[in-house]
């Protein structure tokens, strides 16, 4: 803790002052200035110069009935709870790799997961870009090598989609109706360094022992893992679900890279934050991106009140 | 009853895990596989042969020849960009987290608060009048702006790990350098910096990390292909109509190499400043 101070100390410490004031000034700044600075303007026409005329609650009214504002909210909607699933794959290794009898393995499978790290993640979305590519792309190489394509084309014929084709590559970007599974396949198997690393964290209070008794029990190891790490590891899969679903609601780079500013085709992976983005940079409309901001800041600062009030995460 | 040893049973175990795991990786992996393969071929290689790489003596060494004519200049900014907010955030991170865990100063709760609040408000709707503030500053197309805002951002994070790790430090060092005479910037010189390494180079990497891997604030403010980081270069990169994979793909490569190049160094400290890095999310 630090130490208590008398006023008469403080004044003589009076130069210890001079230590927070860079890191004041940047945060009032560059963190809290732009946030009051998007209030104020949600109420402007604004074309983000100096110019802009007082409209009041206009821009507020015109999110009500802006339908791609909405469309957007039920896309990212889908988005989360894809990654919800998305998140089993890393649990999984990591419990796979606390198994592990031996100390060595474990550390080297720690450093092969953290290896993606080290590529810049907007090469691998571009990576991506490029195996989602419906001529030279990867993913339907790999659809056709393995005869999945063809089941694709049964299941499409069965199910009426009208997007898979023998011997039509599929364009995975291209076709509106696969753009928000494109969005949700790429990355697979979805390993995600930090959260195994956290969930390793978590299962490193289980001891030998535990695992012994279980072993005499004969208990199987789907057991094992919903009795003995599963609630071990709740916190940390608690945390880093509220983490991605506060990440997800806000991001947008994702779909900006793989389809560019409009969404792609059909505007089909048009998101919330893309949107704003949009409006401000494409339309050149400042004040009503910064109201669909504060739309999406209100609503995630909303998410996490309850989080913080509902959901209790013990640290 | 002839069941085995538990030890030999485990071992049996342990293979079908390590097979597993190995898949898992394998297909994680795959991506960053095909990038360094394809990274050698021509355009027609990669379209005769897919997925296996090319005979060592076939590999077109010339696509990374082409690879570090465009990207260079967009790398060696990057460089600029990121050591120096990296090493701004942590100059007054730890300034700042010195102030705070030292004396319970007078009104140091209120600003305290301020800081944390940040940590809650989510950043979303800062990116448009940001770019009004900039321009306002007349700091857009200035690779100063990405520097001042990558300094800025890491202040909440760098702070709250910084103030609980010094606040740990015992105290009699603090009160022994006083006694010396030893100034505050003498004492964070002196008695907090050899003691923080470990915390202080994981900060380093994620704000590093942080820094190199931004593409939106950059898109936004440059202008000028002269002043492009990593970020938008291959932004730029991808725009192009025509593309010869290998020369992409080895762009890709060359973009990664710096990271690559800190990993091999700090591996201990990669993984676990990444754990850390969980908390900032």
């Amino acid at each position: 803790m630090p130490l208590p101070i008398s006023k008469t100390k403080a004044l003589l410490e009076w130069k210890l002052y001079l230590f927070i004031v860079p890191s004041v000034l940047l945060i009032a700044i560059f963190s809290y200035y732009p946030t009051i600075s998007a209030i104020y303007h949600s109420f402007f026409m604004w074309g983000g110069g100096d110019t802009k005329e007082f409209i009041g609650l206009k821009n507020f009214t015109d999110i009500l009935g802006d339908k791609v504002f909405w469309t957007s909210f039920i896309t990212i909607g889908i988005l989360v709870i894809a990654n919800v699933f998305r998140m089993i794959p890393s649990i999984f290794l990591a419990v796979l790799i606390h198994r592990l009898k031996s100390d060595r393995w474990q550390y080297w499978y720690r450093v092969m997961v953290v290896i993606p790290m080290i590529v810049p993640g907007l090469v691998t979305l571009f990576i991506w870009k490029f195996f989602f590519d419906p001529n030279l792309g990867v993913l339907n190489a790999a659809l056709d090598a393995s005869h999945l394509k063809t089941l694709l084309v049964h299941m499409d014929q069965f199910f009426g989609w009208g997007v898979f084709y023998e011997g039509v590559p599929t364009a995975w970007l291209g076709e509106p109706a696969l753009i928000i599974p494109a969005l949700i396949i790429w990355g697979f198997p979805w390993i995600g360094a930090v959260g195994v690393l956290i969930f390793l964290a978590g299962l490193q209070s289980i001891g030998t022992e535990v695992y012994e008794a279980a072993d005499l029990d004969g208990v199987t190891p789907f057991q094992k893992f919903l009795h003995i790490e599963l609630p071990l590891i709740m916190t940390q899969v608690r945390l880093s679900m509220v983490l991605m679903i506060i990440g997800t609601l806000q991001g947008f780079g994702l779909q900006f890279l793989l389809l560019g500013p409009d969404g792609g085709a059909g505007g089909r992976g048009m998101v919330p934050g893309l949107w704003m983005f949009n409006r401000a940079f494409i339309a050149g409309e400042f004040g009503y991106a910064c109201a669909l901001g504060l739309f999406l800041f209100v609503f995630i600062l909303g998410l996490t009140w309850i989080n913080n009030k509902f959901v209790k995460v013990d640290k | 009853m002839n069941t085995p040893p538990a030890t030999v049973r485990r071992k049996t175990g342990d293979l079908s895990k390590h097979i597993m795991i190995w898949a898992i990786l394998a297909l994680e992996l795959l991506p960053f596989y095909m990038m360094i393969q394809i990274s050698l071929k021509t355009n027609k290689m990669f379209y005769e042969n897919t997925w296996l790489p090319a005979l060592p003596q076939d590999w077109v060494w010339k696509n990374y020849v082409d690879a570090f004519h465009l990207i260079m200049p967009f790398v060696a900014n990057s460089v600029v960009v990121s050591v120096t907010a990296t090493v701004g955030a942590l100059f007054f991170s730890l300034l700042g987290a010195y102030f705070f865990a030292r004396y319970k100063m007078p009104g140091g709760n209120a600003l305290w608060a301020a800081f944390l609040l940040l940590m809650l408000l989510p950043g979303v709707a800062n990116i448009v009048t940001l770019f009004a503030l900039l321009q306002s500053l007349n700091l857009l197309n200035t690779l100063w702006a990405l520097i001042i805002l990558g300094i800025s951002g890491g202040q909440v994070f760098c702070i709250y790990v910084l103030r609980n790790f010094i606040e740990e430090l015992p105290k009699d060092l603090f009160e022994a350098a006083e006694m010396d005479g030893a100034s505050h910037l003498k004492q964070l010189i002196h008695v907090v910096i050899p003691m923080s390494g470990p915390i202080i180079g994981t900060l380093a990497i994620l704000q590093f990390l942080g820094s190199w891997n931004d593409f939106l604030m950059p898109l936004v403010i440059l202008r000028d292909p002269q002043l492009f980081t990593i970020g938008v270069g291959l932004i730029y990169l991808d725009g192009e109509y025509v593309k010869q994979w290998g020369s992409v793909m080895a762009a890709f490569f060359v973009a990664s190499l710096p990271l690559l190049i800190i990993f091999l160094f700090t591996m201990k400290l990669f993984v676990r400043g990444l754990s850390a890095g969980a908390v900032k999310g």
